[in-house]
């Protein structure tokens, strides 16, 4: 059962900032409610106040802009799995969001949702931290935007006030020759959460060329996903040979921190680190020269 | 607060004072007196309480029922048409694929979700979408076998 609460549905978002900045921290919004309900039922929280932006249209869009895409908060992970813009452009984002859950699950979760509950094993952070993505926070004082980099603070812990609501992801156009990819291990296929998950995702200075641009992001191994630093920076201006590749993601190993728990103890979480950064590694870099095949036909 | 919602259920019309707190699997269950959706675990792990929300399957469980509001909901119920089963419920009951029948109707609802979607799915992506609805008999061979089976009747 449910605890108590009172519920609002406000018609537009003037109306929303005004509701969270006079209920603060005593309200919660609900999107997809596949988080905050468990958690409620499970009595970890009892907001007195539900406030759900069902209403604002704005907030379920996904679209292209001129130099990059704009992800409404409300738009469901499902629905990240299935686009064709994110596959072509983002494929490393729509990955994510095809092993998120369960079929159930990805037609009610938002992205999010998936952002700011700030889970350290959650699916979409890392993706969107490889290729750079940053919120819109909006409050009543103004908008801001936040590089998810900055964005978390700990597990369930973001920079978040109380009275700001998550309103879009924004995720500027990739340079030439970028590929990427998301790998997630857990204990069976589906309706899981990682035991360690790894984003990576590599810009290259021509096809077969030197990497300028690395990004590796390490999920379910500290209290929030992190960049293996160490790993991006052995990386950068090289050219993308399997011995760096193997060197890089050793040196993943030393980047995070992971803990032991009831998925997997901090020791095979650190080999299964080295094997994933290795292998998502490969694949971007693959990914990069395919693409180049396709241009020359 | 009590909110005033209108609910399409299985194409009927439905208008009721609910509770903020009252899950859309309660509501069907207690207050519609649809009894075939299930409620398992309750945090969205087992699809027993599986209904097609606005056209996608989702855990009903974790809906409540006043963010249903305005939405066409099919439950188990509304799936046959009149005393003719659907043909993945028949394809259910011509393989065995019911043991203790609590799994099922979750099971058929995410069936006959895939199958509107995609008519012919792989064995691995019928598996695929299963995958949120669980089954303690362990009986997924032949419920995969009926829903593959359902897809070549449906093609006909």
């Amino acid at each position: 059962m449910l605890p108590k609460f009172d519920y609002h549905e406000p018609d537009n978002m003037r109306s929303a900032l005004e509701l969270m900045s006079s209920l603060k921290s005593n309200a919660k919004i609900i999107a997809g409610g596949t988080d905050i309900l468990v958690n409620m039922k499970k009595g970890v929280i009892s907001p007195k106040y539900l406030v759900s932006l069902g209403k604002m249209k704005e907030l379920f869009v996904l679209e292209q802009r001129k130099k990059g895409i704009a992800i409404g908060s409300h738009v469901i992970i499902s629905e990240l799995a299935e686009s064709g813009l994110l596959w072509k452009n983002f494929s490393v984002i729509a990955k994510a969001a095809s092993v998120l859950g369960s079929p159930l699950i990805r037609n009610r979760a938002t992205i999010g949702g998936n952002i700011v509950t700030a889970r350290p094993a959650a699916d979409l952070p890392p993706a969107l931290m490889a290729v750079g993505a940053k919120v819109e926070l909006k409050g009543k004082k103004g908008r801001r935007e936040v590089s998810l980099d900055e964005f978390f603070l700990g597990p369930g812990k973001t920079v978040i006030r109380a009275d700001e609501i998550l309103t879009k992801i924004i995720i500027n156009e990739l340079p030439p020759f970028t590929g990427g990819d998301y790998m997630k291990l857990g204990h069976r296929k589906a309706l899981e959460i990682a035991i360690v998950a790894v984003a990576a995702r590599v810009t290259l200075d021509k096809p077969q060329g030197i990497i300028k641009n690395v990004r590796i992001i390490l999920s379910a191994v500290a209290p929030q996903a992190i960049h293996a630093v160490s790993a991006e920076k052995v990386l950068i201006n090289e050219k993308p040979t399997e011995k760096l590749i193997e060197r890089a993601a050793t040196l993943a190993m030393q980047d995070c921190s992971p803990i032991t728990d009831i998925r997997g103890g901090a020791e095979y979480r650190k080999e299964i680190v080295k094997v994933l950064t290795k292998r998502t590694l490969l694949n971007a870099v693959k990914a990069v020269n395919r693409k180049k095949v396709k241009g020359e036909r | 607060m009590k909110k005033l919602i209108t609910l399409f259920v299985n194409d009927k019309e439905y208008e009721i004072a609910v509770a903020p707190n009252r899950t859309l699997t309660q509501v069907l269950r207690e207050d519609l007196d649809l009894l075939g959706t299930k409620e398992g675990c309750g945090v969205g792990d087992c699809g027993a309480c599986t209904v097609i929300l606005d056209g996608r399957p989702v855990n009903s469980c974790l809906v409540l029922a006043v963010q249903a509001n305005g939405s066409q909901i099919t439950t188990i119920e509304g799936v046959a048409e009149g005393q003719n089963l659907h043909p993945v419920q028949q394809a259910f009951v011509d393989h065995g694929a019911v043991q203790c029948g609590f799994c099922t109707p979750g099971m058929i609802l995410s069936a006959k979700s895939l199958l509107e979607k995609n008519a012919h799915p792989t064995e691995l992506e019928t598996r695929e979408a299963l995958s949120g609805n669980l089954c303690r008999c362990t009986g997924y061979q032949k419920i995969v076998e009926a829903v593959q089976a359902a897809a070549k009747t449906m093609k006909k």
